[in-house]
């Protein structure tokens, strides 16, 4: 499934932060987007993944624009965020069987269990999360973004947390993704742990996406 | 099958959250305790300042629940990830506003023993009938409340907001509640006072109709 976005604007109050930022990402293809810090790249992911509504431009999936089929295009994404976007008072098993099934995954209990033992949490993983660590989070965060095994990944600062074991865990769980032809946006400053073989990396500047000679 | 998970979702962190029960119990019983006192101790008309009494309570108790339940989709992105799901909007509204009901349908179990001990009022016969008349106050307060809850999520003064929709909508709800239940403590019917049931279930349909309608565009309008 590709990924597109085509002269996305967006601006908070008088700040401008978008300006005609396009971007596309093919199946299989796996796409580091850089950039300073309030360069934007936030918003674009979030612009991305449905979260946050653009005031210009067009986000598409194979064409189709995702807001005319939101709940479809929503099932086909799967998005990772600063916030861990769980439910801190359920156990990470019991988060990743709640969104999994919302999101029509036959089997998510076993999935999700298969993930959080991917990621080392087996023994925590009846344990409700407030006491979780950042590191934590995170882990049972990308779990749940992975667990639908979607077809397009855009994953916000993914490696924020992340000891090394985490960081091999998910560069696995990226290379199984893309061999199953997922499309995948990685939003990151952390070059040490990224994922080998990608394809290209992109840069958010003045609002826009380029490409690095 | 999207709304009872849901539901049982809320329920799950409702039961789990131990501070949030016993300060949702100790604020509405001081509620009930303090009114009483301030009526007592000789009543003049018991079942009005007990039926009033006890509404009061969960009225005001109720908007904390409606607060917390707030919270919890926003605290840690779980309200965002629910959305990501893709699941559908009106099942998401219909199990949170099951969830409040059932919070508050508790919160008057609790209450209603404790405003006819206070208020030495009340009797087994017409029990079913207060029952109803529960039923019909709090499915029109889950409604509302669930619906302008969600309009004030993400708004720094969500509380006030949340306060400022919601005791006006439910001025019919809330009279209505007040003078079925003084009718059937005082009289043991609703005869006289009949038409409010009517327009309670106008109120009712009402909530939910434009949450039907609405709780789509308010969901996605809120970032």
């Amino acid at each position: 499934m590709t990924l597109a976005a085509r002269d996305i604007e967006k601006r908070f109050e008088h700040r401008v932060v978008l300006r005609r930022a396009s971007l596309e990402i093919h199946p299989g293809e796996i796409v580091l987007l850089r950039g300073a810090n309030g360069s934007g790249k936030t918003t674009f992911a979030r612009i991305l993944a449905t979260t946050l509504g653009a005031d210009a431009g067009e986000v598409t999936l194979d064409g189709r624009p995702v807001r005319r089929a939101l709940s479809a295009s929503r099932r086909a994404i799967g998005f990772s965020g600063h916030r861990p976007l769980l439910y801190l008072g359920l156990t990470p098993i019991e988060n990743l069987e709640f969104f999994g099934r919302l999101a029509g995954v036959p089997d998510a209990r076993a999935r999700g269990a298969r993930l959080l033992s991917r990621f080392g949490l087996e023994e925590f993983s009846a344990i409700p999360m407030e006491h979780f660590s950042r590191g934590m989070l995170q882990r049972v965060g990308l779990s749940r973004a992975l667990l639908p095994e979607p077809r397009v990944l855009i994953l916000d600062e993914p490696y924020a947390g992340l000891d090394d074991q985490g960081s091999e865990t998910l560069n696995a769980l990226l290379l199984e993704a893309r061999g199953r032809g997922a499309a995948t946006l990685l939003v990151s400053h952390d070059r040490e742990h990224m994922v080998s073989g990608l394809a290209r990396t992109c840069v958010l500047r003045d609002g826009a996406v380029e490409v690095p000679a | 099958m999207t709304a009872l998970r849901v539901l049982a979702k809320d329920l799950k962190l409702h039961a789990r959250d131990a501070r949030f029960l016993a300060t949702l119990s100790l604020f509405s019983l001081s509620l009930v305790l303090i009114l009483s006192v301030a009526f007592g101790p000789l009543f003049r008309d018991p079942a009005r300042e007990a039926s009033a009494t006890l509404w009061a309570a969960l009225f005001f108790a109720g908007v904390l629940g409606l607060t917390r339940a707030l919270d919890l989709e926003s605290e840690s992105g779980g309200g965002e990830a629910l959305r990501l799901t893709g699941a559908d909007p009106f099942s998401v509204y219909a199990g949170k506003a099951t969830a409040n009901f059932l919070l508050m349908g508790a919160l008057w179990v609790l209450l209603l023993p404790c405003a006819s001990v206070f208020f030495d009022i009340g009797s087994l016969r017409v029990l079913p009938a207060v029952a109803g008349v529960a039923v019909l106050t709090l499915i029109g307060y889950a409604a509302w409340g669930t619906l302008f809850a969600a309009l004030a999520r993400g708004l720094k003064a969500r509380e006030l907001l949340l306060s400022i929709l919601l005791f006006p909508t439910l001025i019919p709800l809330w009279i209505g509640a007040v003078k079925l239940t003084h009718s059937l403590w005082a009289e043991g019917s609703i005869d006289a006072v009949r038409d409010w049931v009517k327009i309670m279930v106008v109120v009712d349909v009402l909530g939910v109709a434009l949450a039907a309608w609405l709780y789509e565009a308010i969901q996605e309008a809120e970032e």
